[in-house]
């Protein structure tokens, strides 16, 4: 038993290291541009099946699909800031949250007609690691580390250059930014198209775990919702923090039970941190 | 001396109520000019104006001889034209040093970030001891001093301060005076808001008196403080 719980803590930690970077980019997009991208995990669905079309239908070698993935992806956050964000920028945030929400149903439908509903998986092989008895898969192992080198580099971007520090100035006081000759307007356009690059690249990391259906992103969007709520809004370290305490959750409680009930359990945490500690567990400071 | 910024008959409004009615101002090259009045009178609506954050809906800017009154904000900063808002507004989660390293954002400046940090730490060597903490930790009077200090990385020709001094106890509105002072004798051209109106009219070389979003009076510091109106409103004397 206690190796089974062993077990289940290392891929929890394993799988935290994903849902950071998965939270990192909703986290990056409601800090600088305020609005909650209701199909983030929708955009990692898509990505997926850009990766299975490129590999298993046109051949190409999984690195270099992966790579497309993140371009197109990027390009796909670009777009739908022009064509959905920007434009609703000063609605009601209701109308916002609304507009996004409907895009799960857009993107969901889309991937139907294009892919159908089966499910569709990039075949690689990856041999398994044991550590004593721990088992570990490598593709998870691939993702875990490539999910800590890139949230590493964002965190140095964000903290060493001037776009990175004109993107936190916009998060912290969009007006005063301005008067600092930031134009918010391209710090936006630039956030969405780093959100949507990391979908790709979430899509990259997941591809050679997970086999890929339309309805792939639902659980993950949620995932993602619960950790950046948990971690505190736009607050990037609660986010890492609150990734791995997800992903340590589900993981035990996915082992205890199932997996359905994993996330019974993450949404139960969900709604306790709302009642009790709404700001989240390293509250944001509001900007003035 | 030549002429710097002119604003020539603004209107702004905010929806319905008219904050600045035919407003005209100059400032010229080198001066350091005060705009002095009751609260609500539009002082602070007439800088959010200038720096391209109010639109006015009627009248003209020009600053160096280029009309700037149709530019977003962050166009007028990279002219030189830079604006210090009300209560020292510093971005609290970014530390002393990286405050003022996004006050070099503009094109022109980054070059001369390191050059331009030293000489502001050695101007305001409080803030060289602060350099790596958040500026959500600094008091009220090093919150001001960050802005203005980060205003200066942006190598402006001109600065707008909005009551540099406003909220902070007595001693420390004369130290941040005399910070003023000093930028003042390095030649940068001031346009300042300022409620402490007999500090701040020693270290000006003009004034205006806005009253209800017009301007009610304006002059030279002397012919300022001779004004017997200026006297018993606002020096009281």
């Amino acid at each position: 038993m206690e190796i089974v719980f062993l077990n289940a803590l290392v891929n929890g930690i394993l799988l935290g290291g994903v849902l950071a970077l998965l939270a990192f980019g909703l986290n990056l997009i409601f800090g600088v541009v305020k609005v909650i991208h209701m199909a983030y995990g929708q955009c990692v669905m898509l990505g997926m099946y850009v990766i299975y079309t490129l590999k298993v239908i046109y051949g190409v070698p999984l690195l270099v699909a992966s790579a497309v993935s993140v371009v197109i992806m990027g390009v796909w956050g670009t777009l739908l800031h022009l064509l959905v964000i920007r434009p609703l920028l000063g609605a009601e945030r209701l109308n916002q949250l609304l507009a996004l929400a409907g895009l799960i149903v857009v993107f969901e439908n889309l991937a139907h007609v294009i892919w159908g509903a089966d499910l569709r998986g990039v075949r690689v092989d990856l041999p398994i690691v044991s550590l004593g008895n721990v088992f570990l898969k490598t593709s998870n192992l691939l993702a875990f580390g490539g999910a800590l080198v890139v949230l590493g580099i964002l965190y140095g971007v964000l903290h060493k250059t001037y776009v990175g520090l004109a993107i936190r100035a916009v998060a912290q006081d969009r007006e005063c930014a301005t008067l600092m000759g930031i134009n918010p307007g391209r710090i936006y356009l630039l956030t969405l198209t780093i959100g949507g690059a990391l979908t790709g690249l979430i899509a990259a990391f997941f591809s050679p775990i997970y086999s890929v259906h339309p309805h792939f992103g639902g659980s993950f969007t949620l995932m993602a919702f619960i950790i950046v709520v948990l971690g505190g809004m736009g607050n990037l370290a609660g986010g890492f923090i609150g990734a791995f305490i997800i992903g340590v959750v589900t993981s035990f409680a996915a082992v205890i039970t199932s997996t359905e009930v994993a996330e019974i359990v993450a949404l139960t945490i969900f709604i306790l941190v709302v009642l009790v500690r709404p700001q989240g567990l390293l509250g944001a400071r509001r900007a003035r | 001396m030549s002429l710097m910024l002119e604003v020539r008959g603004i209107d702004v409004f905010y929806g319905e109520f008219q904050a600045l009615f035919d407003l005209s101002l100059e400032v010229r090259t080198g001066e350091t000019v005060i705009v002095v009045g009751p609260n609500g009178a539009g002082k602070t609506t007439l800088l959010r104006c200038i720096s391209g954050l109010q639109p006015a809906s009627k009248g003209s800017i020009r600053f160096l001889d280029q009309p700037i009154h149709r530019l977003p904000p962050h166009r007028i900063v990279e002219l030189g034209l830079v604006h210090v808002p009300e209560g020292g507004r510093v971005f609290p989660n970014l530390s002393v040093m990286e405050n003022l390293k996004i006050g070099s954002y503009v094109r022109g400046a980054r070059k001369e970030f390191r050059k331009k940090l030293e000489e502001i730490y050695e101007l305001f060597p409080r803030l060289a001891e602060r350099r790596t903490q958040l500026a959500d930790t600094l008091s009220g009077g090093e919150r001001q001093m960050l802005a203005i200090a980060r205003s200066l990385m942006s190598k402006p020709k001109l600065i707008m301060l909005d009551e540099p001094s406003s909220g902070l106890a007595p001693m420390i509105v004369t130290l941040l005076l005399e910070f003023v002072a000093r930028i003042r004798s390095q030649g940068y051209s001031i346009l300042m808001v300022e409620q402490n109106v007999r500090k701040a009219l020693s270290l000006s070389d003009r004034a205006y008196l806005v009253e209800s979003g017009r301007i009610a009076l304006q002059g030279t510091r002397e012919e300022f403080s001779r004004e017997s109106y200026i006297r018993k409103a606002y020096l009281g004397l």
